[in-house]
C-alpha cells in the first residue's frame, strides 16, 4: 500500500545555501555541493497514517506512569522559587530555640560594648574573632538534624533536604546580617569612625567560617565540622597577630576577600550536599553494631 | 503568562534559524503547548499529552529511523514503537531538559544498538540488505533505469548507505529533519566544532558518490 510522502523541509532554494554556509563552506564550495545536497529531497519518506498514530497510541498508554494521586497532590503543593523558600524558612524557625536568638544577639552586642569602651586597642581583631562565634553556633543549632538522627524523617518529606538547608542559611545569614546592621548602627551611635569597616571585619569571617563548617560537615559531624571551621579561623587571627602576616593577609583592600570565600564555599557546600547525602545518614557501622547485637 | 512565554520560546527554537523548516500550523489547543511542558504532564500520566506528544513526533522521527536504516519501513516502525516506550518506561527525563535532541538521541542510540547486535550483524554480513542498497549504484544501468531510481530517491538512498554511520546521522538531522547545528550537537553528544566537520565530510562524501551518476542523469 502506497503511503504520503514526507514534504522537504527547505522551501526555498537559499535555505539551502544558507545551511551550507552554517556549517562551514566558503560560497565556491556551496556551489559546488549544492546539486548534491539538492538531491537528497529525490529520498522522501514514508507518512504514518493516523491510523498508524491511533496504533501507537494504544500501546504507549499501557505503558503511561500512574503516579499515586497522594504523589500527585504533594507535587501540585511543592513550593516554588522565592515564595516557596520563606515559607519553608518560616517553618524552620521553630529549630531555633530562644537561646540561639539571645545568645547571638548578647554576643553581638558584646562586640560591640568592647569596641565602643576602647578597651582593646585592636578592634578589629574582637570583631574579627566574635563574628564567626555567631557562625559557629548558628551551624551548631541549624544541621544538627544529624545528631538528633532525624534524616530519614527529612528526605521521605517535601521539602528536598537542599531545600531545607538553603532555608536554614537564609534564617541563620540573615539574623546575622540583622545583628551586623545593629551592630554598625551601635558603632555610629557610639561615635565610632570607620564603621563600615569595622561591620565588615566583623561579617565577613562570619561567611568564611559559615561556609568553611558547612564544606567540612559533608565529611564530618557538625560539631566537629564547626569547631575545626572556627577553631582554624581563631588559630589564623593568632598566628597572624603574632606575626607580619595581619598587615598583608588582613590589609583593609582585602577585607571583603573572607566573605567572599566564604560564599563560594557555601555555594560549594549547597552543590555537593546532594552528592553527599550516603555519608549524612546513619552509618552502615550503627545497623551492623545492632545487628551484631541482635545475634 | 507562563505558559505564553514557554510557547513563545519555543516559537523562536524552531523558527529562529532561517535555514530551519517551518512547522506544521498546530491547530488544537494542547498542541500549543511546548514538547517540554506535554513531557512533564505526560510523566504525571496525563494521556491526552502523550496523544499531542506521539503526534507531533510520530512522521518526523519515523522518517528520520527510515532514512537512518536505509528505508526499511517495518524496521523504523518498530525503532518508532520502542523509542516512545523507552521514554514512557525509563522515566529518565529531567523537566526543563529540551525534548526533541533527548527524544533523537534515543532513537539514534536504539538504532546503533540494533545494528550492533550480533544477529544483526550476521545477517548483513550474508549481504542482502546492504548489497541490495549498493546495487542500486550499479553504474552499468541505462539512462531510463537512472531516471526512474533518481526519481524514486533510490540512488540518493544508495548514496547514504554507502557513507559512515556518524556521517549519515548529522546529515539525516540537518537536511531531512531539519536541525540546527545546536540541536545536532544536543542529539549526539558531540561538540559544535565536530558536527561542523562531520557535516563537511558529509557532504562532500555525498558529492562524490552522487557525481557519476548526477553525469549519468543530466
Amino acid at each position: 500500500m502506497p503511503h504520503p510522502q514526507s514534504s522537504w523541509p527547505f522551501e526555498r532554494p537559499e535555505q539551502l545555501t544558507d545551511a551550507l554556509r552554517e556549517q562551514g563552506a566558503s560560497p565556491e564550495e556551496c556551489a559546488d555541493l549544492l546539486p548534491a545536497v539538492r538531491r537528497l529531497s529525490e529520498w522522501q519518506a514514508p507518512q504514518p497514517e493516523p491510523a498508524d498514530t491511533r496504533r501507537l497510541l494504544a500501546v504507549l498508554s499501557t505503558e503511561l506512569p500512574a503516579p499515586s494521586p497522594v504523589r500527585q497532590a504533594i507535587r501540585e503543593r511543592k513550593p516554588r522559587h522565592v515564595s516557596g523558600l520563606l515559607a519553608t524558612a518560616r517553618a524552620q524557625v521553630s529549630l531555633f530555640g530562644l537561646g540561639f536568638w539571645l545568645v547571638s544577639a548578647l554576643v553581638t552586642l558584646l562586640g560591640a560594648a568592647v569596641v565602643l569602651s576602647n578597651v582593646v586597642s585592636d578592634q578589629d581583631v574582637v570583631l574579627r574573632a566574635s563574628g564567626p562565634l555567631l557562625a559557629y553556633l548558628g551551624t551548631i543549632v541549624a544541621f544538627r538534624g544529624r545528631g538528633a538522627r532525624v534524616w530519614e524523617l527529612e528526605l521521605v518529606c517535601l521539602p528536598s533536604p537542599l531545600q531545607l538547608a538553603i532555608a536554614r542559611l537564609v534564617i541563620v545569614l540573615g539574623y546575622d546580617v540583622g545583628l551586623s546592621l545593629a551592630l554598625s548602627l551601635a558603632l555610629w551611635a557610639g561615635g565610632s569612625g570607620q564603621v563600615l569597616a569595622l561591620t565588615l571585619s566583623w561579617l565577613m569571617p562570619l561567611f568564611l567560617v559559615a561556609g568553611l563548617a558547612l564544606l567540612l560537615s559533608l565529611r564530618f559531624s557538625v560539631q566537629t565540622a564547626a569547631a575545626l571551621a572556627y577553631g582554624s579561623w581563631l588559630a589564623f587571627l593568632a598566628i597572624s597577630s603574632i606575626s607580619n602576616l595581619q598587615a598583608l593577609l588582613l590589609a583593609p583592600a582585602l577585607i571583603v576577600l573572607p566573605g567572599c570565600i566564604g560564599l563560594a564555599l557555601l555555594s560549594i557546600a549547597l552543590l555537593r550536599l546532594h552528592a553527599n547525602m550516603h555519608r549524612l545518614l546513619p552509618h552502615l557501622s550503627d545497623s551492623r553494631t545492632f545487628w551484631e547485637a541482635g545475634s | 503568562m507562563r505558559l505564553a512565554l514557554a510557547n513563545l520560546l519555543w516559537l523562536s527554537l524552531v523558527t529562529g534559524n532561517s535555514t530551519r523548516p517551518k512547522e506544521p500550523v498546530k491547530p488544537h489547543p494542547m498542541q500549543e503547548r511546548s514538547d517540554e511542558q506535554l513531557m512533564t504532564a505526560v510523566m504525571t500520566g496525563d494521556q491526552v499529552a502523550l496523544a499531542a506528544l506521539v503526534t507531533r513526533h510520530h512522521a518526523p522521527l519515523l522518517g528520520y529511523l527510515y532514512r537512518l536504516v536505509g528505508g526499511d519501513r517495518q524496521l523504523s516502525e518498530d525503532l518508532l514503537q520502542e523509542t516512545f516506550l523507552h521514554v514512557l518506561r525509563q522515566c529518565t527525563y529531567q523537566a526543563g531538559r529540551p525534548f526533541k535532541p533527548w527524544l533523537y538521541m534515543i532513537a539514534t542510540n536504539l538504532a546503533r544498538d540494533y545494528f550492533k547486535s550480533a544477529a544483526v550483524q550476521k545477517s548483513w554480513r550474508g549481504g542482502d540488505a546492504e548489497e541490495a542498497l549498493l546495487h542500486l549504484d550499479d553504474s552499468e544501468a541505462g539512462p531510463e533505469e537512472r531516471a526512474l531510481a533518481a526519481e524514486q530517491g533510490s540512488e540518493v538512498r544508495a548514496a547514504l548507505a554507502q557513507l559512515r554511520e556518524e556521517y549519515r546521522v548529522v546529515l539525516v538531522l540537518r537536511f531531512y529533519q531539519g536541525f540546527g547545528l545546536q540541536e545536532i550537537a544536543e542529539t549526539l553528544h558531540i561538540p559544535l566544532g565536530t558536527v561542523k566537520s562531520r557535516l563537511s565530510v558529509g557532504v562532500h562524501r555525498l558529492r562524490a558518490v552522487l557525481a557519476p551518476a548526477q553525469k549519468g542523469v543530466d
